[in-house]
């Protein structure tokens, strides 16, 4: 039966299913993959979109509550203070800081920019694993390194995963202070490969802790600046593998730093 | 021409693209213009999908936060600003529903509040009247299995999974319907361009 549905799931329906929201588990990380890595299809979904904008106009408009506008306004306003703090803190170290925020900002993400800056810098100098002997790294390396950064917000938490790979040594280190375990799901960590190929997992998110992780070459020929991550919720352990992935719960992109 | 004035809510949405196009300039006084003119129609859209007062106005504040970060989005040639910013709303009220915090989904019609009558009219005139005759009557084309599941997908944020469970029909089932329905309507859509 469903055999018979995918001889006509050309990529117009797959488009449709995405914009009217159908899709869920595996099949959105795979649209939403293909929307940021194929201009094409990306195309066949804003089309979708566009067609189906007017049917909007059915739903009864209300007003939201008089505290939306002020909290909007104070949301751009401590965005503005946090760069110009920043920007005043000057010195060597805060530079990168400075880089990082305003490729962060670029990405639209909205938690603590200062703080998630140096907790990647932290991350950096003191979590490089002592089992590799290797040298101890300041995070004046960073810049020489050229590792990838990607910031992946909980939600409106505030939380955040923070995630840094360093292509010299091939080794990624994924932080998710802060986090903590509900005791019933993992979370588990996806790479979304820009030519569209299948997602390749990085493995179950460990709460409240940084991990560092020496990627197998398939995965890591896939780093580069832009590439996508998506956090999915899983039962206990990952994904099953005879099971579609859980729903998508956060994202973010590396940018080089 | 004295006889033929520009309709009121075409005028309205060359305001708002104007206004967006200034957004995009990181005009700050432009955001608080596009706010008060589409507020009540973004707001009403995120209810819809949310089912949550407190949620859909934090997707509110998020959708206009995300708009002021990345107005650079909106291609003025291409979309209405109001088609583009309903379905902006839109998509994030549905990333909120699948982030799993809100167990929301389908609202009663009866529970939302009807717009009080001193809301102001500008948002009235921005429903977007251009191809919308096509789009409603392609999708009252439809037969009905196809025709109330596509809607409940489109208005209720319900996934294929979350339709064929409600419904208790097999996945193949339901997908089989919405996507024949689906090609159906893309065909009446696309006869009429």
């Amino acid at each position: 039966m469903s055999d018979n549905n995918d001889m006509i799931r050309d990529d117009g329906v797959i488009a449709g299913e995405y914009a009217l929201g159908l899709l869920s588990g595996e099949d959105l990380l795979m649209a939403r993959g293909r929307i940021a890595s194929d201009p094409e299809f990306a195309e066949l979904v804003a089309k979708w979109e566009e067609r189906l904008a007017p049917l909007l106009d059915e739903i009864t408009p209300i007003a939201p509550g008089e505290r939306v506008w002020p909290e909007i306004q104070a949301q751009i306003d401590a965005q503005g203070a946090q760069g110009a703090d920043a920007g005043l803190a000057g010195g060597d170290a805060d530079s990168n800081v400075i880089d990082l925020q305003s490729r962060l900002r670029r990405w639209q993400w909205t938690a603590g920019l200062t703080s998630a800056a140096a907790a990647v810098a932290l991350a950096f100098a003191t979590f490089t694993p002592a089992t590799n002997q290797a040298p101890v790294a300041q995070p004046a390396q960073i810049a020489a390194a050229d590792p990838l950064v990607a910031q992946v917000p909980i939600g409106d938490t505030g939380l955040r995963l923070d995630v840094t790979y360093i292509p010299e040594s091939e080794k990624m280190l994924v932080g998710a202070i802060g986090l903590s375990a509900d005791g019933v799901h993992d979370h588990e960590l996806w790479l979304v490969p820009a030519d569209g190929s299948a997602l390749q997992s990085l493995g179950v998110v460990a709460p409240g802790e940084v991990r560092s992780m020496e990627l197998p070459a398939e995965i890591a020929r896939n780093l580069s600046d832009g590439v996508q991550l998506v956090l999915t919720r899983e039962p206990i352990g990952g994904k099953p593998a005879d099971q579609d992935a859980g729903p998508v719960v956060a994202e973010g992109a590396f940018s080089q730093v | 021409m004295a006889n033929n004035p520009v309709p009121a809510n075409s005028e309205a949405r060359e305001a708002l693209r104007a206004a967006m196009i200034r957004l995009a300039n990181g005009d700050r006084d432009a955001l608080e213009q596009i706010y008060t003119a589409t507020r009540v129609k973004l707001f009403g859209i995120c209810f819809r999908i949310l089912g949550d007062r407190k949620e859909a106005e934090d997707a509110l504040q998020d959708v206009y936060v995300n708009l002021w970060q990345r107005a650079d989005r909106y291609d003025p040639d291409r979309a209405s600003p109001i088609s583009w910013l309903a379905t902006f709303a839109r998509n994030r009220a549905i990333d909120r529903l699948r982030t799993g915090k809100v167990r929301g989904g389908a609202v009663p019609v009866d529970e939302a509040a009807p717009l009080p009558d001193a809301a102001p009219l500008a948002d009235q005139l921005m429903i977007d009247s251009e191809r919308a005759a096509r789009v409603h009557t392609c999708l009252k084309t439809l037969e009905d299995p196809a025709q109330s599941n596509i809607r409940s997908a489109f208005f209720d944020g319900k996934t294929y999974a979350e339709l064929a469970g409600e419904q208790d029909v097999p996945l193949g089932t339901m997908k089989s319907w919405i996507r024949r329905g689906m090609m159906k309507l893309r065909a009446c859509l696309e006869a009429g361009e």
